[in-house]
């Protein structure tokens, strides 16, 4: 039921990502770390899932708020002739390592279980 | 049950709109050229330009052809018809006024040619180069002379021809002409050598170590304009 319903919103923002009108290069650093964000905000999903701390609201919020929150830095630092846009990143890769690490750990640890046994 | 349908469809609605801004921030990005595709670009505009540029002296010369072709046949088929004759020397003569037509005679060529002086050392490095301004006083003064038809580096100055600073070039009938430009000028040499009078343009342009160079000839050929005049606007007086 989720790998179906992900699959379907992939495949739909695919299709409509291929037919919608391009942005305007000025705004699409502002797209790429929103992109960043919410993909930071699915590893630690997937890891809070492993946890078994997975919360929906939480999740929401955090998928849609770092975005939205990113994208008002990036533009606060263009305002301010900073890069506040390379912290975000920064922080949000670096997170995603971590993320990636746990949940390379679990599968690793749940895989030599299973040969074990 | 209804958690899991609830999860599943907001984890949709998420994918879809990562998936959406993933696609087009893809097609965003691959639309604007990077460095490596512009001058890939560049590099294909080049030699798209220069095969035109082959065409168009191909067609060029197929139409010199045809025009001398058609010149032998107006003359042979208006050789027996005195009003036909008038006509043809008419336009003859017309072609010649407007610069439509090679021509040849005596006259003066002027050698207009950036100064060879350091840079560093100059004053003003402006006062170095030939600008328009400095080729367009010079043929304003060959006009004054007398000069009956003008080229510079074989760009025949036509009624249209218009003198304009391109940059480190100048364009005159839209076409880019580069220093040293050399100015040929059909007319009495003796009165067309007078440019060269103390206090004349020439003069001043020498003082600014601008290379001014000016020769008697006792026979020069201009070639025609290879362009055509077109008159949009202008009609006849009734």
């Amino acid at each position: 039921m989720v790998v179906i319903s992900i699959l379907i919103g992939c495949i739909l923002g695919a299709i409509l990502g291929m037919n919608a009108p391009m942005i305007s290069y000025t705004y699409s650093s502002y797209l790429a770390i929103a992109i960043i964000a919410a993909l930071d905000s699915v590893f630690g999903g997937i890891t809070s899932v492993i946890k078994k701390n997975f919360d929906l609201k939480i999740f929401i919020t955090g998928f849609f708020g770092n975005a939205i929150l990113s994208i008002l830095l990036t533009i606060l630092g263009q305002k301010l002739n900073v890069d506040i846009y390379l912290a975000a990143i920064v922080v949000f890769v670096g997170r995603m390592f971590t993320n990636l690490a746990i949940i390379r750990r679990y599968y690793v640890d749940k895989w030599t279980n299973k040969t074990k046994e | 049950m209804k958690n899991k349908k609830m999860v599943s469809i907001v984890l949709g609605i998420m994918c879809f709109a990562l998936t959406l801004g993933i696609f087009i921030q893809i097609r965003t990005v691959s639309g604007t050229n990077t460095a490596v595709g512009q001058t890939y670009e560049e590099n294909n505009l080049r030699a798209e330009v220069l095969r035109y540029k082959e065409k168009y002296d191909n067609r060029y010369q197929d139409l010199e052809k045809a025009e001398k072709e058609l010149d032998k046949e107006r003359q042979s088929s208006t050789k027996n018809n005195s009003e036909l004759e008038q006509k043809e020397s008419a336009i003859t003569q017309g072609n010649k006024m407007i610069g439509m037509s090679d021509v040849t005679g005596p006259g003066v060529i002027i050698t207009l040619s950036d100064s060879k002086a350091e840079v560093a050392n100059a004053l003003d490095p402006n006062s170095l180069l030939v600008h328009d301004g400095d080729v367009l006083s010079v043929i304003n003064e060959l006009k004054n002379a007398g000069a009956e038809a003008i080229s510079i580096n074989d760009q025949r100055l036509v009624p249209t021809s218009g003198i304009t600073c391109g940059g480190n070039i100048i364009e005159i009938n839209g076409e880019k002409v580069g220093a040293p430009f050399i100015i040929k000028a059909i007319g009495l040499p003796e009165q067309l050598a007078a440019l060269e009078r103390p206090g004349g343009y020439l003069e001043r342009l020498k003082k600014d170590t601008v290379g001014a160079k000016l020769e008697r000839k006792n026979s020069i050929t201009i070639l025609k304009y290879s362009g055509v005049i077109t008159y949009k606007y202008a009609q006849n007086v009734e």
